[in-house]
């Protein structure tokens, strides 16, 4: 095993781990600032039950998800050491950016928003989970600007082999970022929205106090999941074209390829320029799911008289279809990651330019390590998320009163 | 413009290290309390503030990215041990508190306690090993790349961490003398007070390691600084002591602060004009000019970032404001 290969092994795992958070994430926070918005307004206790029972879910999730974050980051600099020297001006940029106008806020808020249930006016705590909602949004912006760059270099100048940055604009303006981004939030909120829909589903199955309760985020869950689908369809089916026109590559052969494939073998030497077929096959399958998911409208017409409930089996089919979007999310990164190969940023600086000169013991050491550790973390953050969605919004930690003992030890959460 | 940025950095990461340096610090102490309530009482004092730490630390490797690239990527793979082994540490801290409380069962939660105490040693004596391995050079050549990592392991580099975590174990229970209610601050002050000599003598050996090693009498470019600095530490564990014998834990506070502050200014001061030191080829070294990106990467960063610094100043602010003062059951627990 080379250390390139194993690099790109630790890149691969640390990311798709990384996005599954992300997607629940960046999802569930747009549904809780409509709840909570509406239980503001409202000052319904149904809004503020809602809030609690999501909010726990999402937290869960949120501070699980920095860990991964923290070995995303901090990837660049122990494996790619030659992104950071060759092309660190450009990409460093927004990626620093991202760091300190929107991570960094963005945890502040919700470590004021966990605590501050019943100690700050309600006004100021619902502006903070406005300020998460809007920092994890620019995050995202942050982000793709960033991978967009590596996708389509723009807005540089290559003095001794360096990249200096010439033009920011032109990274905002990426051919490669806008629908890739809608693409990714609608992805998130067909996430959030499946996820709400599939576990009041489990309620609703089992029958479990609260009917009403999770009737109405069955509902929410349901709207914002069909909405959210036809979106990521657009956004998808809309990157082709701009894509295809910087990434020649990218979607197979083409003369524009071939023509391509001359100009590097003339400016870097013979060798394989196509990607690897796994981008494909990625993304022929993220597409059949995708298409499966837009039957999602078939069901809405249920929501009618409930019958979606009555039924019942349209709730299992909810249940047993939460595992597809996140499937789709990894694939559709396989297909835009792998799909970029051989290059770190697209015809200009190659993959293997770019790893770190550690030996292959130590990136193999740093793999192990690393895969262990965060699939644990994503294996412990499913458990944890099933256990308190079975255990039911009764009393979620999550805005509880100080002043009420902690239902400690509480009851063991039916899950079947 | 590079100073500005050098010092932006120095700002960010010694932050990190004062503030996370106090969640460590109650981190080790969990080790201490064998009732579950006191653990939690633990956790409660340190709980609003946890998340709003440890962006420090994320921000400070933004700006390492962004405005010095090419020290980023030679100073984290040149460091692969003791990044990873903090990376670890963090980690395991970042999910473990959060775990914690969401087992019901008294073993599961002693169990994770464990994870929180061994997560925080092992962030404290990663960064501080970090800290050191800078002190005393790393094999860089002309080539520009760090090679190898064996270079970290010495006496020097050990001591380095165990000062760090030495450090925050005091700075940890001097924050819990300023933040745990009246009757029970009295308890954990006598600690902080009986633990201010181990960080001394801690510090005292990281320094006679150091002025014995070649490597880093050879590596420091500003041996005043490399000198002093390391005395206004030990002033500042001084007046800590002082302070807790006084009863004035936040006076005390502050020196802890300052205590886990001045390693990142020692290093950045001792070095300068480098960001990196080579023991191989003095032409190699890295100066903060060259580590630092071309202009007008540094000017957009510039008028991108630096309008917002007094509003994230200002949000973290208000997180210490709302919850200002000694545990008083008022907030929630979450952790």
């Amino acid at each position: 095993m080379d250390t390139l290969l194993l690099a790109r092994l630790q890149f691969a795992t640390t990311t798709s781990i990384h996005f599954l958070f992300v997607v629940v994430t960046l999802g569930l926070v747009t549904l809780l600032v409509g709840l909570q918005t509406t239980w503001v307004l409202t000052d319904k206790p149904v809004y503020e039950r809602l809030t609690r029972f999501w909010g726990q879910l999402y937290v869960i999730n949120y501070v699980l998800g920095i860990a991964t974050g923290v070995v995303m980051e901090f990837q660049f600099g122990l494996n790619w050491s030659g992104l950071s020297r060759y092309v660190g001006n450009v990409f460093g940029a927004p990626l620093a950016i991202e760091t300190l106008v929107a991570f960094f806020l963005e945890s502040t808020f919700l470590g004021m928003w966990i605590f501050g249930w019943h100690r700050l006016r309600r006004g100021v705590h619902l502006a903070l989970l406005w300020g998460v909602a809007l920092t994890a949004y620019a995050s995202a912006f942050w982000i793709m600007v960033a991978n967009s760059w590596l996708q389509n270099p723009v807005g540089h100048e290559v003095h001794d082999g360096v990249a200096h940055l010439t033009d920011f604009t032109a990274l905002l303006t990426n051919p490669s970022l806008g629908m890739a981004l809608g693409h990714v939030a609608s992805a998130a909120l067909l996430v959030g929205g499946m996820l709400m829909a599939a576990v009041s589903a489990w309620h609703l199955i089992r029958r479990t106090p609260d009917l009403a309760l999770f009737r109405t985020s069955l509902r929410i869950g349901l709207i914002t999941a069909a909405l959210s689908i036809t979106l990521v369809q657009g956004f998808g089916f809309a990157q082709f074209g701009p894509v295809g026109a910087v990434q020649p590559t990218k979607f197979g052969g083409g003369p524009a390829a071939e023509e391509l494939i001359a100009d590097w073998t003339a400016r870097f030497g013979p060798g394989d320029y196509t990607p690897p077929v796994l981008a494909s096959v990625g993304l022929g399958f993220m597409i059949l799911i995708g298409l499966g998911l837009g039957l999602l409208w078939l069901l809405l017409p249920l929501l009618w008289r409930d019958w979606i409930i009555r039924l019942r089996f349209p709730l299992w089919l909810l249940l047993l279809a939460l595992p597809l979007p996140f499937v789709a999310v990894i694939l559709g990164w396989i297909a835009r990651e792998v799909g970029r190969q051989p290059w770190v940023a697209y015809g200009l600086l190659p993959t293997e330019q770019a790893v770190s000169g550690v030996g292959p013991g130590v990136m193999l050491a740093s793999l192990i390590g690393f895969s262990l550790l965060l699939g644990t973390l994503a294996v412990t953050n499913w458990v944890l998320l099933a256990k308190h969605a079975a255990r039911g919004a009764y009393d979620p930690a999550l805005g509880r009163r100080p002043t009420q003992p902690p239902a400690d030890p509480r009851p063991e959460p039916a899950f079947a | 413009m590079e100073l500005a940025w050098y010092a932006l950095l120095g700002l960010f990461f010694a932050s990190y290290l004062v503030l996370g340096g106090y969640d460590y610090g109650v981190g080790l102490l969990l080790a201490r309390g064998a009732d579950p309530t006191r653990r939690r009482a633990l956790l409660n004092a340190v709980g609003p503030f946890f998340l709003g730490n440890e962006v420090w630390l994320v921000a400070a490797v933004g700006i390492l990215f962004g405005a010095f690239p090419v020290l980023e990527g030679e100073l984290l793979s040149g460091f692969y041990p003791a990044v990873v082994g903090a990376l670890f540490g963090v980690i395991t801290v970042t999910a473990g508190v959060q775990l914690r409380s969401r087992p019901a069962g008294p073993r599961a939660r002693t169990g994770w306690d464990r994870v929180v105490v061994a997560g925080s040693v092992l962030a404290a004596l990663g960064w501080g090993a970090l800290l050191g391995g800078l002190l005393q050079g790393v094999p860089l050549h002309a080539d520009g790349h760090v090679a190898g990592v064996t270079h970290l392991l010495t006496p020097f580099a050990a001591a380095a961490g165990l000062a760090v975590v030495a450090l925050v174990a005091v700075h940890g229970a001097t924050f819990l003398t300023l933040r745990l209610p009246a009757t029970e601050a009295e308890g954990v002050g006598r600690l902080a007070r009986r633990l201010v000599p181990v960080a001394l003598a801690a510090v005292g050996a990281a320094t006679a390691l150091g002025l014995l090693s070649d490597r880093v009498r050879a590596t420091a470019q500003q041996p005043v600084a490399a000198v002093l600095l390391p005395v206004v530490l030990v002033a500042a564990l001084l007046v800590a002591r002082a302070a807790l014998i006084r009863r004035r834990p936040g006076l005390a506070f502050a020196a802890t602060g300052a205590a886990l502050a001045l390693p990142v200014a020692l290093v950045g001061a001792a070095l300068w004009p480098y960001a990196l030191v080579s023991t191989v080829d003095a032409g190699s070294s890295l100066t903060v000019a060259d580590a630092a990106a071309s202009g007008p990467t540094l000017r957009l960063l510039g008028w991108l970032t630096v309008p917002l610094l007094p509003a994230l100043l200002g949000f973290q602010a208000m997180c210490w404001w709302v919850f200002r003062g000694r545990t008083d059951g008022r907030a929630p627990v979450y952790w």
